[in-house]
């Protein structure tokens, strides 16, 4: 097969999978999945000759950058509402009940929001597009060790980060940490973020 | 407790099996992507897809820090003077002056009238927009001005669309606006400068956004919902969801009706008096305050349509360079 015919499948194969890739990352904002699939299969054409053996890692490699992209264009005030908003939470007048209170999507979401971006990242692919490690260092451009690595110490953010929402008497201090620098405050993060 | 990761997958916002986005055959659109990758005389240029992610070309790209917008219309201007013999239309806004009311009206009233309204007749339906609209940009790395602009999209019976946008600011008709960003410089473009001039293929979707919204305020709840993935229980959710609704869609008197409807019964707007809008039309303002934002919804007070938009900030953000009252965007929409 050449080159072309081989892009071409992976298009017709992964189209509906790089979707939801970037559908879950937009935020609700459904309108520009299509135009962000196309950028991303666009780039991937340009870029054809590199299109790994299995290529949906790949793929998903190159949405992340489309994506980034996107999102800086996209009304960089939009992320300054989040970060305004997330101050807010930080002051106490944001309160999150907590896994017992609320159904799971809405405080795993919570939970995950307070990680650093690159934790969120190597935490998505893993649980939502069901990469495996090796798929993980192809999709964040890594080696396999240091995907392995990244993949252990998000998760254990992320279990530290529930067990404060499971347990928010008992971590009241930690209420006023947000996304600027998670590191700060749980010990795993001492080691940095990979 | 199940593990995080587990926990985590269950909370997957749009799973394998989600409506649009299961897997199944490509859509129109996507195979008509393909067969211009593969045949197309499109897939020439180093930069086929450039404009596909519309926001990111909408920027001035310079390499400007973030300041605070009072620097930055200074620094724009320094950078301008002398290029032209008329001002240009600089791209940082003032904000929209509100004359507070002696009898505001309550947006369940203004619900009301437009159901009157409606009932009376009026404007149909059309898909496709006409909005003229700006945002602050914010990042560190990126410019702080962007390029006011005006987009038109129209929908033909086959499912084509087409869409128009050009520089234009609303409150400088007929001078140069400050944009152009081929090259990465900042430069003047004439007023009515065409940004992006596309047609589309025929296309189909039975999903809000691009499925007819219901006319009714439940059925609009739940519609928006939809279009968001998410729901609207919150003010800006739900204000965010409106201008998501009115970027594809002209409405007609009854959804202006239900959306008024809809507005009203979320409670939390408070009638703040009269404004005229960027485009001159007398409207009614009703703001929500949040989290340091200071959202402004503008409505035609005889028929209830949404006129505008406006989100300024309401507190000092010296991190940001932003001051109280800086406008952060602005979106006014006309049929």
């Amino acid at each position: 097969m050449s080159n072309d015919e081989i892009f071409a499948a992976a298009y017709r194969e992964h189209y509906w999978a790089v979707s939801r890739y970037v559908a879950r990352r937009l935020d609700g904002r459904t309108g520009e999945v299509e135009e962000v699939v196309a950028e991303v299969f666009t780039v991937a054409w340009r870029r054809r000759a590199e299109l790994p053996h299995t290529p949906l890692p790949w793929l998903y490699g190159v949405a992340r950058n489309c994506l980034s992209n996107a999102v800086r264009g996209r009304g960089r005030h939009r992320r300054l509402l989040d970060r305004l908003g997330n101050d807010h939470a930080a002051h106490g007048r944001h309160l999150t009940s907590g896994p017992e209170a609320e159904p799971p999507g809405g405080w795993v979401h919570e939970a995950l929001a307070r990680l650093s971006g690159k934790d969120q990242e190597v935490l998505r692919l893993t649980a939502w597009e069901e990469l495996g490690v090796d798929e993980l260092a192809v999709a964040l451009g890594c080696g396999s060790r240091a995907a392995a690595m990244r993949l252990h110490r998000a998760r254990a953010r992320l279990r530290a980060e529930i067990d404060r929402m499971r347990h928010p008497a008992a971590t009241a201090p930690h209420t006023a940490r947000r996304t600027r620098n998670p590191a700060a405050t749980t010990p795993a993060k001492e080691h940095g973020h990979g | 407790m199940a593990d995080e990761l587990d926990l985590l997958r269950r909370a997957d916002p749009v799973p394998a099996d989600a409506p649009h986005l299961g897997d199944g055959p490509l859509p129109a659109r996507a195979e008509q992507h393909l067969e211009q990758l593969l045949h197309g005389p499109s897939t020439a240029p180093h930069r086929p897809a450039a404009r596909l992610l519309r926001p990111a070309r909408r920027r001035v790209r310079a390499a400007w820090g973030l300041a605070a917008s009072a620097v930055v219309a200074v620094t724009v201007a320094a950078l301008l003077l002398g290029s032209t013999g008329a001002p240009p239309a600089l791209a940082a806004p003032r904000p929209l002056a509100v004359l507070a009311d002696a009898t505001p009206l309550p947006l369940d009233r203004l619900a009301d009238r437009a159901e009157r309204a409606a009932a009376d007749g009026g404007p149909a339906l059309r898909k496709g927009t006409h909005v003229r609209s700006w945002s602050l940009g914010m990042s560190d790395d990126e410019p702080p001005v962007t390029l006011p602009e005006e987009r038109v999209v129209r929908w033909t019976a086959d499912g084509r669309h087409t869409e128009l946008v050009v520089a234009t600011d609303p409150r400088h008709p007929g001078r140069p606006v400050l944009g152009g960003d081929e090259d990465g410089t900042p430069r003047l473009v004439e007023d009515g400068h065409v940004l992006r001039h596309r047609t589309y293929p025929p296309s189909w979707s039975d999903a809000p956004p691009q499925s007819p919204p219901p006319h009714d305020a439940a059925g609009l709840r739940a519609y928006l919902g939809e279009a968001r993935h998410g729901d609207v229980t919150g003010t800006p959710e739900l204000l965010d969801a409106t201008a998501l609704l009115l970027d594809h869609w002209t409405l007609g008197a009854r959804e202006s009706a239900a959306l008024t409807r809809l507005l009203a019964e979320d409670g939390r707007l408070r009638p703040a008096g009269r404004v005229t809008d960027r485009l001159g039309r007398p409207g009614h303002a009703y703001v929500s305050e949040e989290s340091g934002v200071r959202r402004m919804l503008i409505l035609d007070p005889v028929t209830g349509a949404v006129l505008g938009m406006e989100t300024t900030f309401s507190e000092d953000r010296p991190e940001y360079g932003v001051r109280a009252g800086d406008v952060m965007e602005y979106s006014a929409w006309s049929r």
